[in-house]
């Protein structure tokens, strides 16, 4: 698979996760495991440009796949719209679900780039935070669609 | 001073540790990978109470791969406890399990599949006991003993009274006595707990955990694993959240340090979301009977209060999560008779520790008892709350004076701001507004280890190191620190360097679960950077030819006051400092004024905490009363937090707190159990907001600039999450004309409540109510 925009090659069981090859074996601790059951959002890679929920996607379904996790949307130490926007808004407090809510994020304005509240909410609806609350998440992923006031009341 | 004159104090700046968190390279203890690290998994019993008869482990140490086997009798025995009067658990069970997921045995292996192998092939003969599950079943007569020493499972009695009571009841024109209950509600932070612990050939020990003071954590591993404190190390790692649950130690650390003592190599243990769950701690269940007196006016002559709270199978810190809800309220509103009998009792059931909505029986039952006392009086929720408001210059109940309070501009505020009155008289079908008052302390007495201090160095280029022993959860404590130093110091804020929360370096400091980061650690950071400003002076003064008190710090510069020419670069006399023999090295302590007398149990009175946060919050509801589902419209919260140092960041807290105590906590937050066994130890069945569920809210930061606080800052983290608890319920209530008494809110109850609505002033429905029970002695 390629993951990051390099190409690997990895051994491993049939019933290795995702995640665990990605931790494990690539050393991307960027991705974290919050409940080992698909709910949390807090493992969330993009798999060919598709969120998806790395501790319940088998390692071999990526054969063959673009994977990106959070340590490959940086460009030429510049980081990310979303990584910039998530600083400047406070979105931010504990981080651990920090990783998985952007790339959720990130996937969603690759493919809509002028998003609707509801929108937004939708893309980042499996992602779980206990501490923002959500309100400067939502704020940041706005900011960077270029909405300038909500686009509905919020 | 003013705001407009701080560089950096009072801005919205981005956080310094949001980049690493963003890029994924922020290190949490489950990323940590160290040179042949082992891991370790436990194992837990699969009964509510039993006693131990066999471990036999041969078969599990014969495993290829396993490195360390441990069980009880690899201990002393010895039982721990936060108090002395507490010690009741062995952090390896020798004699007795306790609940289901107590700790017996736990294995370190080169991989999770043999370590998980090798549990498997560990023998415990058990003799099942009965159990109880719940405080009535607990307390009742023929209940099993969960402890020898804690006669009818009555762990912690709290019991305050102040005033007369009794005759204070015969002034009252209304009385009302009416029974609250809440199920458990938990903490779910985003990471689940994990250990990593490396022992060396020295015979000292790093330790890496999320922890909510690191120097807690190691005065008790250094008791229990009776190495000398000195060769404790917990490290500084980043935290995914505490919120209460992560404070005293826990079995995890322990046998993760026992392991690796024993293997001789780092062992790491990562905890599932289930022993997340189970195995670290929840919040108490609860039932609280208040009976309330007031005159005519509806200020409140009288209280008298009984609440049993559900401990689980070991005490944690029962007296203080025992004493808190009562606390909070007694600062929140007058009551000058007031009587509180508070137990925490034992049951075959998880540890339940402090929690950031603490006692949401408590704190729900008083607010929603006040609003029905004001129906019964034809006063609005508003007046009534104002009338029995704080005010600053009070003395609480148990003798805590009050420097600063803005609960009144609070209330008046969220009242101002939602439209209250308006929206009460005129309501809209199924639309209801609900108020919540709170009141948090900002640091207990906690003895020698109740204040912070600070070192500062600087580098040879003029930048700065701030060494402190305050924690970051997640809340954004690192940053306030670095703010801090900034201002004073005169530096850009990336140039403030920190090094924190590490018990073989950072001094001591009290920990964050007493709300006291900013208030003592903020202090001690600003009086250590005072004291290297001043030093800085007495060099430059010379450099300058001026005297220390003509000079400020701005911009890296040394100036003369009035001559922003006339300066020199700090660099330069950090050199000078060097060569004169003079290193610049600040340091300050802040040790919060308490009464130090003052203790939980045996002299509940004095000076509690130096100072105290109030505010209000108002929430409105739509309530669909085929369905029972609520849907948040919007919440508007005003918090006394002294001064934001940082607005963007207490916002944070506003936030998160209204969606964990409100959203979460009021509408889906509880825990179900079947004979000790939880059902609903994920986030699958234990039902939390997203952001689809989130409502506007409106923040609104109150600041009464307090006499103490860094800059008058008090805190922000916890109160908010509990007035919105109150809030929400409230609200609810006043969209269904009903008075809810059992949490959370779940679409069931409300259906069931509507369904069986009776009429009259009254609660939903009718509870046995706490009592006040014989004990043999005032302690326990």
């Amino acid at each position: 698979m390629t993951v990051n925009g390099d190409p690997v090659d990895v051994a491993a069981p049939p019933s290795a996760t995702l995640l665990e090859v990605l931790r494990d074996e690539l050393g991307l601790y960027g991705v974290k495991e919050g409940c080992s059951e698909g709910v949390c959002g807090a493992c969330t890679v993009l798999m060919d440009g598709q969120p998806v929920r790395s501790c319940i996607t088998l390692a071999l379904e990526a054969e063959g796949a673009t994977i990106t996790t959070i340590e490959g949307i940086a460009r030429d130490g510049a980081l990310h719209p979303v990584q910039e926007a998530f600083i400047a808004n406070g979105a931010v407090q504990c981080g651990f679900c920090t990783p998985g809510m952007i790339l959720s994020a990130k996937s969603l304005l690759d493919r809509n780039n002028n998003p609707t509240d509801d929108e937004i909410k939708t893309a980042l609806a499996g992602n779980f935070c206990r501490c923002t609350g959500y309100t400067k998440i939502l704020k940041a992923v706005r900011e960077v669609s270029g909405q300038t006031k909500p686009s509905q009341t919020d | 001073m003013l705001e407009q004159e701080y560089s950096y104090i009072g801005k919205s700046l981005p956080r310094v540790d949001a980049r690493s968190k963003v890029t994924g390279e922020a290190v949490f203890t489950a990323d940590i990978s160290l040179p042949r690290m082992l891991v370790g998994k436990i194992l837990r019993s699969p009964l509510p109470h039993a006693r131990i008869l066999n471990v036999d482990v041969s078969r599990a140490k014969k495993v290829r791969g396993v490195h360390a086997v441990v069980t009880g009798a690899d201990t002393a025995g010895e039982k721990w406890g936060v108090f002395r009067y507490t010690r009741d658990q062995q952090l390896l069970c020798v004699d007795k399990v306790r609940y289901v997921g107590d700790e017996v045995a736990a294995v370190a292996a080169v991989d999770e599949e043999t370590a998980l192998e090798a549990l498997n092939l560990i023998q415990v003969e058990y003799e099942e006991l009965p159990a109880v599950f719940d405080c009535h079943s607990a307390i009742a007569p023929d209940a099993p003993l969960i402890h020898d020493d804690w006669p009818r499972n009555i762990n912690v009695n709290v019991k305050i009274d102040v005033g007369d009571v009794d005759a204070a009841f015969k002034d009252c024109s209304l009385i009302r006595e009416d029974t609250f209950v809440a199920e458990e509600d938990s903490y779910f932070m985003t990471e689940p707990y994990a250990v990593v612990a490396n022992s060396h050939s020295d015979g000292s020990i790093e330790v890496w955990m999320p922890n909510a003071s690191p120097h807690t954590k190691a005065k008790a591993l250094s008791n229990a694993l009776k190495l000398p404190l000195s060769k404790v190390n917990v490290r500084k790692i980043t935290i995914g959240g505490a919120f209460g649950g992560r404070s005293d130690v826990f079995p995890a650390e322990f046998i993760t340090c026992l392991l690796s003592l024993k293997s001789e190599r780092p062992v790491k243990v990562v905890y599932s979301r289930e022993e997340n769950s189970i195995a670290t701690r929840m919040g108490h269940a609860m039932i609280t009977t208040i009976k309330t007196g007031v005159d005519r006016e509806g200020r409140v002559l009288a209280r008298d209060i009984v609440s049993y709270l559900d401990g689980g199978a070991y005490s944690s810190t029962g007296p203080i999560a025992t004493s808190v809800p009562f606390l909070c309220h007694e600062q929140t509103y007058r009551m000058e008779n007031v009587r509180f009998h508070g137990y925490r009792i034992y049951t075959n059931k998880p540890v339940r520790g402090m929690i950031r909505i603490h006692g949401r029986s408590f704190a729900c039952g008083i607010d929603t008892q006040l609003d029905m006392i004001a129906d019964e009086l034809g006063i609005d929720p508003v007046t009534i709350r104002l009338r029995n408001a704080r005010q600053p210059g009070d003395t609480t109940p148990t003798g805590s004076h009050v420097a600063s309070c803005g609960l009144v501009e609070c209330i008046e505020k969220t009242a101002e701001k939602s439209d209250y009155l308006s929206k009460l008289k005129n309501p809209k079908p199924n639309h209801g507004i609900g108020m919540g008052c709170n009141s948090v302390q900002t640091g207990f007495p906690l003895g020698i280890r109740g204040g912070s201090q600070a070192f500062i160095k600087f580098h040879e280029d003029g930048g700065a190191t701030v060494i402190s022993g305050v924690v970051d959860n997640g809340q954004g404590n690192d940053n306030m620190l670095a703010q801090i130093a900034a201002e004073e110091l005169g530096l850009p804020l990336e140039e403030i360097r920190l090094i924190s929360a590490d018990t073989e370096v950072t001094p001591t400091d009290a920990g964050s679960y007493s709300m006291i980061s900013t208030f003592g650690g903020g202090n001690a950071v600003k009086t250590a950077a005072c004291d290297a400003k001043n030093q800085l002076f007495k060099v430059a003064a010379g450099m300058l030819k001026a005297e220390p008190t003509d000079l400020i710090l701005r911009n890296r510069t040394v100036y003369v006051k009035g001559s922003p020419d006339k300066g020199v670069p700090i660099e330069k006399v950090v050199r000078k400092a060097l060569i004169m023999g003079r290193p610049i090295m600040g340091r300050g302590s802040f040790s919060p004024e308490v009464d130090q007398k003052r203790e939980w149990i045996t002299n509940p009175k004095g000076q509690l905490s130096q100072t105290f946060s109030f505010g209000a919050t108002v929430t409105e509801v739509e309530v669909d009363p085929e369905t029972g589902h609520v849907k948040a419209l919007e919440v508007t919260a005003a918090q006394d937090c002294g001064f934001a140092i940082n607005p963007m960041v207490v916002e944070g807290q506003f936030e998160g707190g209204i969606a964990m105590g409100g959203q979460g906590g009021m509408l889906g937050e509880e825990h179900r159990w079947h004979k000790g066994h939880l059902l609903n130890p994920t986030m699958l069945e234990y039902k939390m907001p997203s952001i689809k569920d989130m409502p506007k809210i409106n923040s609104i930061i109150v600041e009464t600039i307090d006499p103490g606080g860094p800059y008058g800052a008090k805190e922000a983290g916890m109160s908010v999450a509990m007035s919105a608890a109150q809030a929400y319920c409230n609200a609810i209530g006043n969209a269904l004309g009903i008075y809810f008494n059992h949490y959370p809110l779940t679409s069931e109850r409300i259906l069931d409540a509507i369904e069986n609505k009776k009429p009259g002033i009254r609660t939903a429905w009718e509870f046995e109510p706490a009592k006040i029970l014989e004990t043999d002695s005032e302690q326990s």
